[in-house]
């Protein structure tokens, strides 16, 4: 990653760091987690106290990055960093625990093989009580939040949008009672001025448009209140003169041997990503009418603290946190 | 980095395959590898159906559509310029909700409850809205496809689920939850049943407690939901069975797809451990969009300089060495990305150990958009594996 002396001020990441709730999602293999954490940490390196959580994962993606496996309680990683998991038994719990007062009666339902069968298969119910654990930290009805800021690493984007819109269907569903009036709650945070969505994308066309089919549902279904910052990982912008390009060109046509052959096949592999990257940034930048954040590829090998660290750094520098301001750098 | 030398025949194990299923995380080429088995089925004169999940619109355009529906559809192979291709390949895009209601209009018992159910508040949300819908729904249609006898060859590319196979679990979900006894459970509430009085205890306070929570209407749009569904427990079972036994089936193979990055690799692990552990057929290893380069030196000047210069003749004084310089870095960043990569795929190798085949697919310049590209792929695919 190149370091730019000066590097102009992010309008776009800096209000998402100044939200309450950050959701991240984006199609899957595109460094949703490495982007939770990255906005995680730049969060709490601007002094504010940060939580950044995942939903219900058996298997935490936040494990290798921070070397521990987050669990249902936040613990601290970090200054000012708190991670956890939201796991659906332990909300399951908290959930019920917080509609009846009775401790036994709360046992009694937990314990009874009905319930559980019945939870299991209701439309709906797990995802109510995992984002009901989530509605949880950002508003807590006993007492003062204990964060200033919540980070959300959502499932993939598809299943990220039905778990969100399950506030919406769960109003058709359910005509009374406490889920309902949950529903609403959530629904209401969700859509709160201070609820923002950040979509993580790669340079790669399927990708863009995956991108921009989510953004466009989350709006058709008014599950936003802005739109949302969109970040394309892995970018690496044209570099190339015409001349370069057009001599890249006669020598991909030329007779060469095979090692002549792969420094020319090197060359197209790196000007075809810098295309795809300009390319994406035009068709994100129509489509959602937001600018999109280009972020250069992580060290090589995909080492994912590693690749965490330098997108930090990289995307640091545009809202005024130094390295030095970084804990691990 | 090969294993052992190339010594899997690829296509004499897609030959004795009547069922592939595709498993891995989203984003790594899965619905891509599955377009390309099939193509490759059909190629080799088999009757071939690819059932994908939400694939991108570029690809179905490709197979010849404009977009998938949850009709079975015939691609035309005659573009291919391939020669008399004897077999066929058919595609067809999962609906979940349409394929709820085919089963459900197929197992009612008669019109008139077929009506009920279709109707009902309860099942309308669920097949609308369940998150899980579509991984029921994707083995139901694999039952419908396999059974039916249509087609020689089958592949199956699986939902990005979070949780691996969750998907081969699903119709144990719905089982479970049909099971006779929770129905009777639920069909009797303390209040009304015959036997009221001793079911006050529990259940009485774990029912008092499902209405408070989530309202007394839809406990009785359940109520009436369970008793339209009362009589197609024993179909959902002997459907399940079915289907379980044909993954286990020795013409069966899961094919675990991946790319070279460490998040995508975990998963393939955890599939190919998984998969052991259910005694499910492993099939091998696919990797994706590996990245190749030869080549010790990175010096572009000693290798290309001469030719650069004569091509560069016409154009600004400056091209040739900009342009070496810049393929001297490409090349080393492209090598230190293949020895990243070789290093990381390392691990899912030893963990898929005695699972069938492992194979690299090298990335494609550009997207796989066209049926042509999917032939490329199979090319690489196709080529002579190693052995696990």
């Amino acid at each position: 990653m190149q370091d730019t002396a000066t590097t102009p001020p992010n309008d776009t990441l800096r209000s998402l760091l100044d939200g309450r709730l950050i959701l991240v999602t984006g199609k899957g293999g595109t460094g949703k987690t490495t982007y939770a954490a990255v906005l995680a940490i730049l969060s709490a390196a601007r002094g504010k106290r940060t939580l950044l959580l995942e939903m219900d994962n058996q298997r935490p993606s936040l494990t290798p990055i921070f070397g521990r496996e987050p669990v249902y309680t936040p613990a601290n990683v970090l200054p000012r960093l708190d991670i956890c998991n939201l796991t659906w038994e332990q909300a399951l719990q908290d959930f019920i625990g917080s509609l009846v007062p009775s401790r036994r009666v709360v046992g009694l339902a937990l314990q009874n093989k009905m319930v559980t069968r019945f939870l299991d298969f209701v439309p709906g119910s797990q995802e109510i009580v995992t984002l009901s654990a989530l509605g949880h930290h950002v508003k807590p009805t006993d007492g003062a939040p204990a964060y200033d800021v919540i980070v959300a690493d959502m499932p993939a984007s598809g299943h990220a949008f039905s778990l969100l819109d399950i506030t919406r269907s769960a109003l058709g569903l359910f005509r009374s009672g406490p889920v309902r009036t949950r529903a609403t709650e959530l629904r209401a945070m969700l859509r709160e001025a201070s609820t923002k969505v950040a979509l993580v994308a790669l340079p790669e066309e399927m990708v863009v448009n995956e991108t921009i089919e989510t953004a466009e549902r989350l709006r058709k279904y008014d599950l936003l209140s802005s739109p949302p910052a969109v970040f394309v990982n892995r970018a690496t912008l044209p570099t190339l003169s015409d001349d370069e390009r057009k001599l890249l060109e006669r020598l991909g046509q030329a007779e060469l041997d095979p090692l002549q052959r792969e420094f020319v096949r090197a060359g197209t592999w790196e000007d075809e990503l810098e295309q795809g990257t300009s390319e994406s940034a035009v068709r994100l930048r129509e489509a959602l009418e937001v600018e999109p954040v280009l972020v250069p590829p992580g060290p090589p090998g995909g080492d994912l603290k590693e690749t965490v660290k330098a997108v930090a750094v990289h995307l640091g520098r545009q809202v005024g946190v130094g390295r030095r301001d970084l804990p691990w750098t | 980095m090969d294993l052992t030398p190339a010594t899997f025949d690829m296509d004499g194990w897609l030959d004795g395959r009547n069922l592939v299923v595709c498993v891995g995380a989203g984003g790594v080429g899965k619905t891509t590898t599955a377009a390309t088995i099939a193509l490759h089925g059909a190629l080799r004169g088999r009757k071939t159906m690819v059932l994908t999940i939400d694939p991108a619109r570029r690809l179905a355009n490709s197979l010849g559509l404009k977009s998938f529906g949850n009709e079975e559809t015939r691609i035309d192979l005659d573009a291919l310029g391939h020669g008399e291709a004897t077999g066929e390949l058919w595609a067809m895009m999962l609906d979940s909700r349409s394929t709820f209601d085919t089963l459900i209009q197929r197992i009612a018992a008669d019109e008139e409850a077929k009506k009920r159910i279709l109707n009902n508040h309860v099942y309308r949300h669920m097949a609308d809205t369940f998150a899980g819908s579509q991984d029921y729904m994707a083995t139901e249609k694999l039952y419908d496809l396999v059974a039916g006898g249509r087609y020689d060859l089958v592949v199956l590319d699986t939902p990005p689920v979070k949780n691996a196979l969750d998907f081969l679990e699903s119709p144990g979900r719905l089982i479970r939850f049909l099971d006779e006894r929770v129905l009777k459970w639920f069909l009797t509430p303390p209040e009304t049943g015959a036997f009221g009085r001793l079911m006050m205890g529990t259940t009485a306070v774990v029912y008092k407690l499902m209405g408070y929570i989530f309202g007394d209407e839809f406990l009785s749009d359940l109520q009436q939901f369970f008793q339209d569904f009362q009589g197609l427990y024993q179909g959902f079972v002997e459907r399940h069975k079915v289907v379980l036994e044909l993954f286990r089936a020795s013409t069966t193979s899961f094919v675990t797809v991946c790319a070279p990055t460490e998040s995508s690799l975990d998963v393939a692990t955890f599939f190919q451990v998984e998969l052991a552990a259910r005694d499910l057929p492993r099939g091998g290893v696919v990797v994706n969009q590996v990245h190749t380069c030869d080549g010790a030196t990175h010096d572009a000047k000693q290798v290309l300089g001469a030719v650069a210069e004569e091509l560069s003749a016409d154009l600004s004084p400056a091209t040739a060495n900009a342009l070496l310089a810049r393929l001297g870095m490409a090349h080393r960043r492209l090598h230190a990305l293949q020895v990243a990569e070789d290093e990381l795929t390392e691990r899912v190798r030893a963990a898929a150990r005695g699972g069938g085949f492992y194979q690299e697919v090298e990335r494609l310049d550009g997207n796989v958009h066209d049926l042509d590209s999917l032939l490329e792929v199979g090319r690489r695919l196709f080529a002579r594996a190693a052995t696990l």
